[in-house]
Protein backbone atom coordinates (compact mmCIF):
# COMPACT_ATOMS: atom_id res chain seq x y z
CA UNK A 1 0.00 0.00 0.00
CA UNK A 2 1.10 3.21 -0.68
CA UNK A 3 -0.89 5.50 1.42
CA UNK A 4 0.29 9.49 0.75
CA UNK A 5 2.32 8.91 -1.85
CA UNK A 6 1.57 9.76 -5.51
CA UNK A 7 1.99 6.33 -7.65
CA UNK A 8 3.01 8.09 -10.83
CA UNK A 9 4.56 11.75 -11.12
CA UNK A 10 5.33 12.57 -14.76
CA UNK A 11 6.62 16.13 -15.34
CA UNK A 12 7.25 17.91 -19.20
CA UNK A 13 6.94 14.26 -20.66
CA UNK A 14 7.61 14.04 -24.24
CA UNK A 15 7.86 11.99 -27.19
CA UNK A 16 8.11 11.99 -30.64
CA UNK A 17 8.31 9.68 -33.60
CA UNK A 18 9.60 10.69 -36.56
CA UNK A 19 7.87 14.25 -36.84
CA UNK A 20 4.30 12.92 -35.04
CA UNK A 21 4.56 14.61 -31.93
CA UNK A 22 2.65 11.83 -29.60
CA UNK A 23 3.15 13.35 -26.16
CA UNK A 24 4.04 17.26 -26.08
CA UNK A 25 5.10 18.01 -22.74
CA UNK A 26 3.02 16.30 -20.28
CA UNK A 27 2.51 16.76 -16.65
CA UNK A 28 0.40 13.98 -14.55
CA UNK A 29 0.29 13.33 -11.33
CA UNK A 30 -1.87 9.97 -10.25
CA UNK A 31 -2.50 9.85 -6.41
CA UNK A 32 -2.30 6.61 -4.33
CA UNK A 33 -5.48 5.35 -4.33
CA UNK A 34 -7.13 7.13 -7.07
CA UNK A 35 -8.99 5.60 -9.91
CA UNK A 36 -7.89 7.76 -12.98
CA UNK A 37 -9.22 7.35 -16.79
CA UNK A 38 -6.84 8.55 -19.40
CA UNK A 39 -9.12 9.40 -22.45
CA UNK A 40 -8.39 10.65 -25.38
CA UNK A 41 -9.18 10.00 -29.51
CA UNK A 42 -7.39 7.79 -31.11
CA UNK A 43 -3.63 9.45 -31.43
CA UNK A 44 -4.11 11.30 -28.93
CA UNK A 45 -1.06 9.63 -26.96
CA UNK A 46 -2.87 7.54 -24.56
CA UNK A 47 -0.81 4.30 -24.80
CA UNK A 48 2.19 6.06 -25.82
CA UNK A 49 2.00 7.48 -22.32
CA UNK A 50 0.97 4.42 -20.42
CA UNK A 51 4.16 2.60 -22.02
CA UNK A 52 6.93 5.30 -21.19
CA UNK A 53 5.07 5.22 -17.70
CA UNK A 54 5.89 1.51 -17.67
CA UNK A 55 9.30 1.72 -18.91
CA UNK A 56 8.63 0.31 -22.29
CA UNK A 57 9.05 3.46 -24.66
CA UNK A 58 11.64 5.94 -23.58
CA UNK A 59 10.49 9.75 -23.50
CA UNK A 60 12.42 12.35 -25.48
CA UNK A 61 12.01 14.59 -22.66
CA UNK A 62 10.83 14.80 -18.90
CA UNK A 63 11.12 12.26 -15.73
CA UNK A 64 8.62 9.99 -14.22
CA UNK A 65 8.61 8.73 -10.90
CA UNK A 66 6.75 5.41 -10.47
CA UNK A 67 5.44 4.47 -6.80
CA UNK A 68 8.35 7.32 -5.84
CA UNK A 69 10.95 5.37 -8.17
CA UNK A 70 12.98 7.54 -11.00
CA UNK A 71 12.49 5.49 -14.12
CA UNK A 72 14.40 4.55 -15.95
CA UNK A 73 17.06 3.81 -13.32
CA UNK A 74 14.82 1.12 -10.71
CA UNK A 75 12.36 0.48 -13.21
CA UNK A 76 12.99 -3.17 -12.19
CA UNK A 77 12.00 -2.25 -8.73
CA UNK A 78 9.09 -0.02 -9.51
CA UNK A 79 7.78 -2.72 -11.84
CA UNK A 80 7.35 -5.58 -9.05
CA UNK A 81 4.58 -2.90 -7.41
CA UNK A 82 2.94 -2.36 -10.67
CA UNK A 83 0.78 -4.13 -13.08
CA UNK A 84 -0.42 -4.07 -16.76
CA UNK A 85 -3.71 -5.30 -18.73
CA UNK A 86 -3.94 -4.38 -22.28
CA UNK A 87 -7.10 -5.61 -24.37
CA UNK A 88 -4.47 -6.12 -27.09
CA UNK A 89 -1.70 -8.02 -25.28
CA UNK A 90 -2.51 -12.02 -25.23
CA UNK A 91 -0.78 -14.47 -22.96
CA UNK A 92 1.08 -16.78 -24.47
CA UNK A 93 -0.63 -19.71 -26.40
CA UNK A 94 1.41 -22.67 -25.45
CA UNK A 95 0.94 -21.82 -21.77
CA UNK A 96 -1.97 -23.36 -19.48
CA UNK A 97 -3.46 -20.49 -17.09
CA UNK A 98 -2.09 -21.89 -14.24
CA UNK A 99 1.46 -22.23 -15.61
CA UNK A 100 1.30 -18.42 -16.92
CA UNK A 101 0.23 -17.44 -13.76
CA UNK A 102 2.72 -19.60 -12.22
CA UNK A 103 5.45 -18.41 -14.01
CA UNK A 104 4.42 -14.54 -14.24
CA UNK A 105 3.92 -15.14 -10.47
CA UNK A 106 7.99 -15.52 -10.79
CA UNK A 107 8.71 -12.72 -13.14
CA UNK A 108 7.24 -10.37 -10.07
CA UNK A 109 9.79 -11.98 -7.49
CA UNK A 110 7.11 -14.13 -5.62
CA UNK A 111 9.39 -16.87 -3.66
CA UNK A 112 6.41 -19.35 -3.34
CA UNK A 113 4.33 -18.82 -6.20
CA UNK A 114 2.09 -22.09 -6.17
CA UNK A 115 -0.33 -20.94 -3.47
CA UNK A 116 -0.45 -17.35 -4.48
CA UNK A 117 -1.23 -18.68 -7.90
CA UNK A 118 -4.02 -21.23 -6.05
CA UNK A 119 -5.60 -18.32 -4.00
CA UNK A 120 -5.97 -16.03 -7.25
CA UNK A 121 -7.75 -18.64 -9.27
CA UNK A 122 -10.05 -19.00 -6.21
CA UNK A 123 -10.62 -15.40 -5.41
CA UNK A 124 -11.80 -14.76 -9.15
CA UNK A 125 -13.28 -17.74 -9.80
CA UNK A 126 -11.30 -19.26 -12.55
CA UNK A 127 -11.04 -22.51 -11.53
CA UNK A 128 -12.27 -23.98 -14.95
CA UNK A 129 -10.28 -22.24 -16.76
CA UNK A 130 -6.95 -23.06 -14.87
CA UNK A 131 -5.83 -26.18 -16.93
CA UNK A 132 -6.73 -24.80 -20.21
CA UNK A 133 -4.38 -23.36 -22.87
CA UNK A 134 -4.65 -19.77 -23.15
CA UNK A 135 -5.48 -20.10 -26.65
CA UNK A 136 -8.77 -22.17 -25.78
CA UNK A 137 -9.71 -19.42 -23.79
CA UNK A 138 -12.44 -16.84 -24.95
CA UNK A 139 -11.52 -12.52 -25.38
CA UNK A 140 -13.45 -12.20 -21.67
CA UNK A 141 -11.59 -15.04 -20.75
CA UNK A 142 -8.33 -13.76 -21.61
CA UNK A 143 -8.71 -10.46 -19.85
CA UNK A 144 -9.94 -11.65 -16.68
CA UNK A 145 -6.68 -14.25 -16.53
CA UNK A 146 -4.36 -11.08 -17.72
CA UNK A 147 -6.01 -9.20 -14.46
CA UNK A 148 -5.24 -12.19 -12.51
CA UNK A 149 -1.82 -12.24 -13.71
CA UNK A 150 -1.16 -8.66 -12.88
CA UNK A 151 -2.49 -8.79 -9.46
CA UNK A 152 -0.99 -11.70 -8.57
CA UNK A 153 1.90 -9.25 -6.30
CA UNK A 154 -0.79 -6.66 -5.22
CA UNK A 155 0.00 -3.97 -6.99
CA UNK A 156 0.35 -0.57 -6.04
CA UNK A 157 -0.77 0.42 -9.41
CA UNK A 158 -2.92 -1.64 -11.99
CA UNK A 159 -2.31 0.20 -15.49
CA UNK A 160 -5.13 -0.69 -17.94
CA UNK A 161 -5.45 0.29 -21.46
CA UNK A 162 -8.49 -0.82 -22.81
CA UNK A 163 -9.16 -3.75 -20.99
CA UNK A 164 -12.96 -4.29 -22.22
CA UNK A 165 -12.38 -3.48 -25.60
CA UNK A 166 -14.20 -6.03 -28.04
CA UNK A 167 -15.84 -7.69 -24.72
CA UNK A 168 -19.83 -8.09 -24.40
CA UNK A 169 -21.44 -5.73 -22.12
CA UNK A 170 -21.83 -8.73 -19.10
CA UNK A 171 -18.39 -9.76 -19.23
CA UNK A 172 -17.04 -6.46 -19.92
CA UNK A 173 -19.52 -5.44 -16.42
CA UNK A 174 -17.87 -8.43 -14.95
CA UNK A 175 -14.35 -7.24 -15.09
CA UNK A 176 -15.23 -3.35 -13.89
CA UNK A 177 -16.50 -5.14 -10.62
CA UNK A 178 -13.58 -7.48 -9.90
CA UNK A 179 -11.38 -4.14 -10.81
CA UNK A 180 -13.54 -2.48 -8.27
CA UNK A 181 -13.29 -4.80 -5.97
CA UNK A 182 -9.30 -5.09 -6.20
CA UNK A 183 -8.91 -1.30 -5.42
CA UNK A 184 -11.42 -1.25 -2.56
CA UNK A 185 -9.29 -4.59 -1.33
CA UNK A 186 -6.09 -3.55 -1.34
CA UNK A 187 -6.19 0.02 -2.56
CA UNK A 188 -4.88 -0.20 -5.58
CA UNK A 189 -4.59 2.71 -7.76
CA UNK A 190 -6.26 2.10 -11.26
CA UNK A 191 -5.45 4.37 -14.27
CA UNK A 192 -7.50 3.23 -17.20
CA UNK A 193 -7.87 4.02 -21.12
CA UNK A 194 -11.02 3.13 -22.67
CA UNK A 195 -13.75 4.71 -24.91
CA UNK A 196 -16.67 3.28 -22.99
CA UNK A 197 -18.00 6.27 -21.33
CA UNK A 198 -19.77 4.65 -19.10
CA UNK A 199 -17.19 2.05 -18.37
CA UNK A 200 -15.66 5.01 -17.39
CA UNK A 201 -17.99 6.93 -15.39
CA UNK A 202 -18.30 3.44 -13.61
CA UNK A 203 -14.52 2.49 -12.85
CA UNK A 204 -12.98 6.43 -12.56
CA UNK A 205 -13.56 8.80 -10.12
CA UNK A 206 -11.50 11.86 -12.03
CA UNK A 207 -10.61 11.92 -15.72
CA UNK A 208 -7.92 13.15 -17.81
CA UNK A 209 -8.77 13.79 -21.61
CA UNK A 210 -5.80 13.82 -23.91
CA UNK A 211 -5.73 15.45 -27.61
CA UNK A 212 -2.38 15.72 -29.28
CA UNK A 213 -0.29 14.37 -26.80
CA UNK A 214 -1.44 17.24 -24.36
CA UNK A 215 -4.61 17.65 -21.60
CA UNK A 216 -7.95 19.08 -22.73
CA UNK A 217 -9.33 18.58 -19.75
CA UNK A 218 -9.02 16.98 -15.99
CA UNK A 219 -10.84 16.62 -13.19
CA UNK A 220 -13.84 14.36 -12.20
CA UNK A 221 -16.06 13.09 -14.76
CA UNK A 222 -19.03 15.42 -14.11
CA UNK A 223 -16.18 18.43 -14.07
CA UNK A 224 -15.12 17.67 -16.74
CA UNK A 225 -18.37 17.38 -19.14
CA UNK A 226 -19.61 20.45 -17.42
CA UNK A 227 -16.53 22.37 -19.05
CA UNK A 228 -18.03 21.57 -22.33
CA UNK A 229 -21.74 22.89 -21.63
CA UNK A 230 -22.77 19.25 -21.11
CA UNK A 231 -23.40 17.12 -18.30
CA UNK A 232 -22.82 14.09 -20.50
CA UNK A 233 -18.71 12.95 -20.58
CA UNK A 234 -19.23 11.07 -23.79
CA UNK A 235 -20.66 14.38 -25.63
CA UNK A 236 -18.16 16.26 -23.59
CA UNK A 237 -15.63 13.31 -25.31
CA UNK A 238 -17.18 13.74 -29.27
CA UNK A 239 -16.60 17.74 -28.63
CA UNK A 240 -12.85 16.83 -27.80
CA UNK A 241 -12.50 14.33 -30.99
CA UNK A 242 -14.34 16.85 -33.23
CA UNK A 243 -11.53 19.67 -32.40
CA UNK A 244 -8.97 16.73 -32.87
CA UNK A 245 -9.72 15.88 -36.03
CA UNK A 246 -10.57 19.58 -37.18
CA UNK A 247 -6.82 20.24 -36.22
CA UNK A 248 -5.92 16.68 -37.83
CA UNK A 249 -3.97 13.28 -36.64
CA UNK A 250 -2.63 9.81 -36.87
CA UNK A 251 -4.58 6.76 -35.44
CA UNK A 252 -3.38 6.14 -32.03
CA UNK A 253 -3.43 2.05 -32.90
CA UNK A 254 -0.03 0.56 -31.14
CA UNK A 255 1.20 -0.73 -34.61
CA UNK A 256 1.33 3.33 -35.85
CA UNK A 257 5.34 3.73 -34.00
CA UNK A 258 7.22 2.17 -36.39
CA UNK B 1 19.86 -10.21 -9.98
CA UNK B 2 17.05 -12.36 -8.74
CA UNK B 3 17.29 -15.69 -8.78
CA UNK B 4 13.55 -15.99 -8.36
CA UNK B 5 12.83 -14.31 -12.08
CA UNK B 6 15.51 -16.29 -13.39
CA UNK B 7 14.06 -19.50 -12.44
CA UNK B 8 10.27 -18.19 -13.49
CA UNK B 9 12.06 -17.54 -16.72
CA UNK B 10 13.93 -21.27 -16.81
CA UNK B 11 10.54 -22.43 -16.49
CA UNK B 12 9.04 -20.41 -19.12
CA UNK B 13 11.08 -21.94 -21.83
CA UNK B 14 11.14 -25.40 -20.23
CA UNK B 15 7.15 -25.67 -20.98
CA UNK B 16 7.98 -23.89 -24.38
CA UNK B 17 10.49 -27.16 -25.08
CA UNK B 18 7.69 -30.00 -23.58
CA UNK B 19 4.92 -28.33 -25.31
CA UNK B 20 6.91 -27.56 -28.84
CA UNK B 21 7.54 -30.84 -30.23
CA UNK B 22 9.52 -29.38 -33.60
CA UNK B 23 11.94 -27.67 -30.76
CA UNK B 24 13.23 -30.69 -30.48
CA UNK B 25 14.50 -31.04 -33.84
CA UNK B 26 17.34 -28.28 -32.75
CA UNK B 27 18.59 -30.89 -30.29
CA UNK B 28 18.13 -34.14 -31.37
CA UNK B 29 17.09 -34.48 -35.09
CA UNK B 30 19.23 -31.99 -36.82
CA UNK B 31 22.64 -32.81 -34.96
CA UNK B 32 21.79 -36.23 -35.81
CA UNK B 33 21.13 -35.24 -39.30
CA UNK B 34 24.33 -33.34 -39.68
CA UNK B 35 26.68 -36.36 -38.00
CA UNK B 36 25.60 -39.05 -41.03
CA UNK B 37 26.31 -35.81 -43.51
CA UNK B 38 29.76 -34.88 -42.35
CA UNK B 39 30.34 -38.41 -40.82
CA UNK B 40 29.94 -39.96 -44.03
CA UNK B 41 31.55 -37.46 -46.26
CA UNK B 42 34.74 -38.26 -44.32
CA UNK B 43 34.53 -42.18 -44.37
CA UNK B 44 34.19 -41.64 -47.71
CA UNK B 45 37.00 -39.22 -48.19
CA UNK B 46 39.36 -41.63 -45.75
CA UNK B 47 38.12 -44.28 -48.63
CA UNK B 48 38.95 -42.37 -51.65
CA UNK B 49 42.02 -41.45 -50.23
CA UNK B 50 43.87 -43.96 -47.56
CA UNK B 51 46.34 -40.71 -46.82
CA UNK B 52 43.61 -39.02 -45.23
CA UNK B 53 42.81 -40.60 -41.95
CA UNK B 54 42.09 -37.06 -40.59
CA UNK B 55 39.30 -36.75 -42.68
CA UNK B 56 36.39 -38.35 -40.38
CA UNK B 57 37.91 -37.04 -37.15
CA UNK B 58 38.35 -33.69 -38.23
CA UNK B 59 34.85 -33.14 -39.65
CA UNK B 60 33.08 -35.21 -37.00
CA UNK B 61 34.35 -33.25 -34.33
CA UNK B 62 34.14 -30.39 -36.21
CA UNK B 63 30.48 -30.88 -36.02
CA UNK B 64 30.13 -31.71 -32.74
CA UNK B 65 31.78 -28.92 -31.40
CA UNK B 66 30.03 -26.23 -33.86
CA UNK B 67 27.15 -27.83 -32.53
CA UNK B 68 28.28 -26.64 -29.31
CA UNK B 69 28.15 -22.97 -30.22
CA UNK B 70 25.24 -22.98 -32.18
CA UNK B 71 23.01 -24.69 -29.32
CA UNK B 72 24.92 -21.75 -27.33
CA UNK B 73 23.66 -19.28 -29.88
CA UNK B 74 20.26 -20.97 -30.32
CA UNK B 75 19.28 -20.72 -26.75
CA UNK B 76 19.11 -17.18 -26.78
CA UNK B 77 18.52 -15.99 -29.95
CA UNK B 78 15.51 -18.25 -30.14
CA UNK B 79 14.32 -18.00 -26.60
CA UNK B 80 13.98 -13.92 -27.27
CA UNK B 81 12.64 -14.70 -30.42
CA UNK B 82 9.74 -16.75 -28.58
CA UNK B 83 8.85 -13.90 -26.52
CA UNK B 84 8.29 -11.83 -30.51
CA UNK B 85 6.88 -14.56 -31.93
CA UNK B 86 3.94 -15.36 -29.19
CA UNK B 87 3.55 -11.55 -28.91
CA UNK B 88 4.47 -12.06 -24.96
CA UNK B 89 7.44 -9.15 -25.04
CA UNK B 90 5.41 -6.65 -23.56
CA UNK B 91 4.43 -8.52 -20.81
CA UNK B 92 8.03 -9.68 -20.15
CA UNK B 93 9.15 -5.88 -20.69
CA UNK B 94 6.39 -4.55 -17.69
CA UNK B 95 7.26 -6.66 -15.12
CA UNK B 96 10.43 -6.44 -13.11
CA UNK B 97 12.63 -8.76 -14.86
CA UNK B 98 15.82 -6.89 -16.11
CA UNK B 99 17.37 -7.61 -19.62
CA UNK B 100 20.63 -9.33 -17.34
CA UNK B 101 18.15 -11.59 -15.79
CA UNK B 102 16.10 -12.42 -18.86
CA UNK B 103 19.30 -13.44 -20.62
CA UNK B 104 20.50 -15.36 -17.78
CA UNK B 105 17.83 -17.98 -17.47
CA UNK B 106 17.53 -18.29 -21.51
CA UNK B 107 21.43 -19.08 -21.33
CA UNK B 108 21.36 -21.33 -18.26
CA UNK B 109 18.34 -23.25 -19.83
CA UNK B 110 20.09 -23.51 -22.68
CA UNK B 111 23.01 -24.92 -21.27
CA UNK B 112 20.69 -28.22 -20.14
CA UNK B 113 19.66 -27.76 -24.14
CA UNK B 114 23.56 -28.23 -24.98
CA UNK B 115 24.15 -31.07 -22.59
CA UNK B 116 20.89 -32.59 -24.48
CA UNK B 117 22.63 -31.92 -28.17
CA UNK B 118 26.03 -33.65 -26.84
CA UNK B 119 24.71 -36.47 -25.27
CA UNK B 120 22.58 -37.39 -28.74
CA UNK B 121 25.91 -36.14 -30.98
CA UNK B 122 27.99 -38.26 -28.83
CA UNK B 123 25.81 -41.32 -28.85
CA UNK B 124 25.41 -41.00 -32.54
CA UNK B 125 29.17 -40.66 -33.26
CA UNK B 126 29.55 -43.47 -31.69
CA UNK B 127 27.10 -45.66 -32.98
CA UNK B 128 27.39 -44.83 -36.39
CA UNK B 129 31.41 -44.08 -36.81
CA UNK B 130 32.56 -45.21 -33.38
CA UNK B 131 33.80 -41.98 -33.01
CA UNK B 132 34.50 -40.52 -29.52
CA UNK B 133 34.59 -37.32 -29.11
CA UNK B 134 35.54 -37.36 -25.02
CA UNK B 135 38.71 -39.66 -26.40
CA UNK B 136 40.74 -37.08 -26.46
CA UNK B 137 40.07 -36.57 -22.77
CA UNK B 138 39.77 -33.35 -20.99
CA UNK B 139 41.17 -30.53 -23.73
CA UNK B 140 37.83 -30.71 -24.80
CA UNK B 141 36.61 -28.63 -22.02
CA UNK B 142 38.17 -25.43 -22.89
CA UNK B 143 37.53 -25.55 -26.32
CA UNK B 144 33.41 -25.99 -25.64
CA UNK B 145 33.56 -23.27 -23.24
CA UNK B 146 35.29 -20.97 -26.10
CA UNK B 147 32.83 -21.82 -28.48
CA UNK B 148 29.68 -21.04 -25.77
CA UNK B 149 31.31 -17.81 -25.30
CA UNK B 150 30.98 -17.18 -29.39
CA UNK B 151 27.61 -18.42 -29.50
CA UNK B 152 26.26 -16.24 -26.60
CA UNK B 153 27.76 -13.15 -28.73
CA UNK B 154 26.48 -13.95 -31.89
CA UNK B 155 23.18 -14.57 -30.16
CA UNK B 156 22.97 -11.13 -28.69
CA UNK B 157 24.30 -9.50 -31.83
CA UNK B 158 21.44 -11.17 -33.45
CA UNK B 159 19.04 -10.07 -30.64
CA UNK B 160 20.20 -6.52 -30.86
CA UNK B 161 19.18 -7.04 -34.64
CA UNK B 162 15.94 -8.53 -34.39
CA UNK B 163 15.05 -5.85 -31.87
CA UNK B 164 15.62 -3.17 -34.25
CA UNK B 165 14.48 -4.41 -37.49
CA UNK B 166 12.07 -6.41 -36.47
CA UNK B 167 11.16 -10.11 -37.91
CA UNK B 168 13.27 -9.28 -41.34
CA UNK B 169 16.32 -9.83 -39.03
CA UNK B 170 15.09 -13.27 -37.47
CA UNK B 171 16.77 -15.35 -40.81
CA UNK B 172 20.28 -14.03 -39.22
CA UNK B 173 19.78 -16.64 -36.83
CA UNK B 174 20.24 -19.66 -38.77
CA UNK B 175 22.56 -17.42 -41.54
CA UNK B 176 24.95 -16.22 -39.31
CA UNK B 177 25.96 -19.33 -38.42
CA UNK B 178 26.41 -20.84 -42.02
CA UNK B 179 28.96 -18.05 -42.30
CA UNK B 180 30.75 -18.65 -39.64
CA UNK B 181 30.82 -22.27 -40.48
CA UNK B 182 32.46 -21.54 -43.75
CA UNK B 183 34.92 -19.02 -42.13
CA UNK B 184 36.08 -20.39 -39.18
CA UNK B 185 37.99 -23.53 -40.16
CA UNK B 186 35.22 -25.99 -38.51
CA UNK B 187 35.86 -28.93 -40.65
CA UNK B 188 39.92 -27.67 -42.32
CA UNK B 189 42.63 -24.98 -41.26
CA UNK B 190 41.85 -21.61 -42.67
CA UNK B 191 44.66 -21.83 -45.23
CA UNK B 192 42.33 -24.06 -47.24
CA UNK B 193 40.22 -21.44 -48.30
CA UNK B 194 40.51 -19.61 -51.25
CA UNK B 195 43.32 -16.31 -51.35
CA UNK B 196 41.59 -13.06 -50.30
CA UNK B 197 39.20 -15.28 -47.40
CA UNK B 198 41.43 -16.29 -45.62
CA UNK B 199 42.19 -13.05 -43.64
CA UNK B 200 38.40 -12.71 -42.90
CA UNK B 201 38.81 -16.84 -41.32
CA UNK B 202 42.34 -15.39 -39.55
CA UNK B 203 40.61 -12.47 -37.26
CA UNK B 204 37.96 -14.65 -36.11
CA UNK B 205 38.25 -16.20 -32.59
CA UNK B 206 36.66 -19.27 -33.57
CA UNK B 207 38.96 -20.24 -36.35
CA UNK B 208 41.63 -20.42 -33.59
CA UNK B 209 39.66 -22.59 -31.30
CA UNK B 210 39.47 -25.25 -33.78
CA UNK B 211 42.55 -25.27 -34.81
CA UNK B 212 43.37 -26.00 -31.23
CA UNK B 213 41.15 -28.88 -31.77
CA UNK B 214 42.62 -30.16 -35.05
CA UNK B 215 46.15 -30.19 -33.29
CA UNK B 216 44.60 -32.29 -30.78
CA UNK B 217 43.22 -34.17 -32.53
CA UNK B 218 46.24 -35.23 -34.32
CA UNK B 219 47.88 -36.12 -30.71
CA UNK B 220 49.83 -32.86 -30.43
CA UNK B 221 49.26 -31.12 -26.62
CA UNK B 222 46.79 -28.55 -26.24
CA UNK B 223 48.02 -25.23 -27.25
CA UNK B 224 47.91 -23.09 -24.95
CA UNK B 225 48.85 -20.24 -26.55
CA UNK B 226 46.43 -20.58 -29.33
CA UNK B 227 44.07 -20.81 -27.03
CA UNK B 228 44.61 -17.81 -25.10
CA UNK B 229 44.30 -15.88 -28.48
CA UNK B 230 41.01 -16.96 -28.83
CA UNK B 231 40.00 -16.20 -25.09
CA UNK B 232 41.26 -12.65 -25.95
CA UNK B 233 39.27 -12.49 -29.23
CA UNK B 234 35.59 -14.34 -27.53
CA UNK B 235 35.91 -12.18 -24.48
CA UNK B 236 36.56 -9.16 -26.70
CA UNK B 237 33.34 -10.88 -29.56
CA UNK B 238 31.03 -10.97 -26.32
CA UNK B 239 31.91 -7.81 -24.69
CA UNK B 240 31.08 -5.87 -28.68
CA UNK B 241 28.06 -8.06 -28.95
CA UNK B 242 26.69 -7.03 -25.41
CA UNK B 243 27.65 -2.99 -26.28
CA UNK B 244 25.84 -3.53 -29.48
CA UNK B 245 22.62 -5.37 -28.19
CA UNK B 246 22.78 -3.01 -25.46
CA UNK B 247 22.59 0.31 -27.86
CA UNK B 248 19.69 -1.51 -30.23
CA UNK B 249 17.74 -2.29 -27.30
CA UNK B 250 18.29 1.62 -26.25
CA UNK B 251 16.82 2.35 -29.95
CA UNK B 252 14.29 -0.29 -29.27
CA UNK B 253 12.95 1.45 -26.28
CA UNK B 254 13.64 5.13 -27.95
CA UNK B 255 11.69 4.25 -30.77
CA UNK B 256 8.56 2.59 -29.59
CA UNK B 257 9.41 -0.63 -31.47
CA UNK B 258 7.49 -2.77 -28.72
CA UNK B 259 4.30 -2.10 -30.38
CA UNK B 260 5.58 -4.08 -33.36
CA UNK B 261 4.65 -6.96 -31.07
CA UNK B 262 1.19 -5.90 -29.63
Amino acid sequence: MTAGLDVVVARSLTKRFRRQVAVDNLDLVVPAGARIGLLGPNGAGKTTTLLMLLGAITPDAGTIDLVGLRLPRHRSKALGRVGFVAGYLPLPENLKVREALTIFAGLYGLRRPSPIVEAAIEKFAIGHLADQQSRELSSGQRTLVSIVKSTLHEPALLVLDEPTASLDPEVARRVRLALLDIHREWGTTLLVTSHNMREVETLCERVVILTHGRIAADGSPSDVAASFDTDDLEEAFLQVAAEARQAGGAEDHPTVHR
Amino acid sequence: MSTVRIRAVMHRHWIVLRRAPHRWFEISFWPVMDVLLWGSLGAFVSQETPDSRAATPYLLAGIVLFWTFTQAQFSIALGVNEETWTRNILNVLTTPVSELEYITGIALFGLLKLALCLATLTVSTIVFFSFDLSSIGWSVIPIMVLLVINGWALAMLVVGLVLRFGQSAEILIWGFNYVLMAFSGVFFPAGALPDGLRSVAEVLPMTKTFAALRAVLDGRPLPWSTLAAALVGSILFFAGAIAFATWLLHVFRRRGFVTRYS
